[in-house]
């Protein structure tokens, strides 16, 4: 079944194109990375998915309903960020009461269990806590909720080391326990690779690579020997990145679409082909200009 | 996880009471408030004398007149203040959808109203009880008993219930722009000017007129009502189209 199906959407800001023809589908009971740099956006797409937002163009579906102003859509799912805002009246204790009544599937248990655990306090107050903290609390909502589609944007928002370890650990283990559609935004891939089963790249408002993990890591190669063979190689080839190492030697980054037989050739060649870590093709892949940050700082 | 559902009239219930203890805030500054207007009407809030050579009398009319303005006052914040972004963010926290924040809003209102209404006019009570005891005051009280109570509290309820839908809707026109936080004093004030120009009375006194002067129950409440439902139900599909947290 398929949970979310977007056909075409679009949204403008203003002038600004921030979203553009995204046609996409998720399946059900799959984590998915929703992967883009700053400013890509992300967290538009999931704001229109969660029916915050509405899409200037286009046609939403989650659960074959239009989120925006759907009740079934709000009560099957929850939008956790480090925006999320209760009442400043209320504590801590009392807004996990109040999360338990809206929500049908809401595991007071393991609720209860995170807060001690991350060592909250039930009398506090939501807005006096850190950064830190105040995801810490969101992503308890988030996952005690148990909504058939959750979706975490940026999730680890100030967390320290050991909490978001601890955070991608409960996040797997609840979801071994009870399979649901999850999404999380990050833009730190390699944190959270292990975790997903499918990856949904995104850059400038367009979906660059919707497709498993698995392939992710097969979908490019990196190819490293004597400068002249290197581009031989590749010529033709649209090259994600390149740099020189040492003297006469090049390594380039290609799409992985060669032949058995052009592998082949490579090694006799004496070309080195090493597989592209994800996080790394994320970068080559949505790098907007030519050359780094060090371009910036040379005057000539 | 399996799909669950969920009713528009559960989920405006569990809003509700959400709501009791999210806006617990409001009413502390109902009781901040109306203890401030009994203060203001301890000295009584009209009086009279009238003297010859061996007696004087002074008469000083103790009513909860004044507090029941101020809870108007206070209604009509009330009203604007939850429709703030905030106040429809801490909504979108939870199950929500644009229809059930507002209709459980209302609900939020109504009972606000209920107590606003009902401790204006226990004030009067409190008023004369004060003047009596303390300032050592005589005391003829004028139009008391249960039917003379039960009409005042209908009468306040639905004024409190027509100011704070006036509220909610100028709040929630507030909310698509900001334009309107500068337009509406703007025309309030223009038009109370307008008003000294024109001879026969303009818009603000026919409106006075219309609602504040009818001495029909069943007229007075059948415009309140109406009126109040009509600015609702505007309101509703305002805040229907926002967009929130963006």
């Amino acid at each position: 079944m398929k949970v979310i199906e977007s056909k075409g959407i679009t949204k403008n800001y203003f002038r600004k194109q921030v979203l553009k023809e995204l046609t996409f589908s998720i399946e059900e009971n799959k984590i998915t990375g929703l992967i883009g740099r700053n400013g890509a956006g992300k967290t538009t797409l999931l704001k229109i998915i969660a029916g915050f937002i509405r899409e200037t163009s286009g046609k939403m579906n989650v659960f074959s309903e239009t989120p925006f102003n759907s009740l079934n859509v709000s009560v099957n799912s929850i939008f956790v960020d480090d925006q999320m805002s209760f009442p400043p009246a209320l504590q801590l204790g009392e807004l996990l009461n109040e999360a338990a009544r809206f929500y049908p599937n809401w595991d007071d248990q393991l609720a209860r269990k995170l807060f001690n655990y991350f060592s909250f306090d039930a009398k506090g107050y939501h807005n006096r806590l850190s950064k830190g903290k105040t995801s810490t609390f969101n992503m308890i909502i988030g996952l005690a909720s148990r909504c058939p589609l959750t979706i975490f944007d940026e999730p680890t928002t100030g967390m320290d080391e050991a909490v978001r370890k601890d955070f991608y650990r409960a996040l797997l283990k609840d979801y071994i326990d009870y399979p649901r559609t999850i999404i999380l935004s990050s833009h730190h891939l390699d944190e959270i690779e292990d975790l997903l089963e499918d990856v949904l790249l995104i850059h400038n408002g367009m979906i660059l690579l919707h497709m498993p993990v698995s392939d992710l890591k097969e979908w490019a190669i990196g190819v490293k020997g004597a400068s002249e063979d290197v581009l031989d190689f590749t010529k033709e080839r649209e090259v994600l990145y390149k740099n020189s190492v040492g003297m006469n030697t090049l390594y380039v980054v290609v799409k992985n679409d060669f032949s058995e037989e052009a592998l082949n050739k490579a090694h006799q060649l004496g070309l080195e082909l090493t597989p592209v870590r994800s996080s790394d093709l994320f970068v080559y892949l949505t790098t907007e200009t030519k050359g780094g940050i060090d371009d910036v700082f040379n005057n000539n | 996880m399996s799909l669950t559902t969920t009713s528009l009239a559960e989920t405006v219930k569990k809003q509700y009471f959400y709501k009791l203890k999210a806006n617990i805030d409001s009413f502390s500054s109902l009781v901040g408030i109306q203890i401030l207007a009994i203060l203001f009407s301890l000295g009584g809030i009209s009086s009279s004398g009238m003297g010859g050579s061996f007696v004087n009398v002074n008469v000083k009319y103790y009513s909860p007149d004044l507090v029941l303005v101020f809870t108007l006052i206070w209604s009509f914040i009330t009203a604007v203040t939850i429709t703030t972004r905030p106040y429809r963010n801490h909504d979108f926290s939870f199950v929500t959808s644009r229809l059930s924040s507002s209709l459980s809003n209302i609900l939020f209102l109504v009972t606000a109203s209920v107590l606003g209404s009902v401790t204006a006019l226990l004030s009067g009570n409190l008023l004369q009880m004060i003047s009596y005891l303390i300032l050592n005051e005589q005391l003829y009280n004028i139009g008391s008993g249960a039917e003379h109570m039960v009409l005042g509290f209908v009468v306040a309820f639905l004024y409190l219930m027509l100011i704070g839908a006036c509220g909610y809707l100028i709040g929630s026109l507030i909310q698509v722009s900001k334009l309107f936080v500068l337009l509406f004093p703007i025309l309030f004030i223009g038009l109370l000017f307008l008003e000294g120009v024109v001879t026969n009375g303009f818009i603000v006194s026919n409106v006075y007129k219309f609602y504040a002067m009818e001495s029909v129950l069943f007229l007075f409440v059948g415009k309140t009502v109406l009126t109040a439902v009509a600015l609702f139900i505007a309101a509703i599909s305002i805040l229907n189209r926002l967009e929130v947290r963006r």
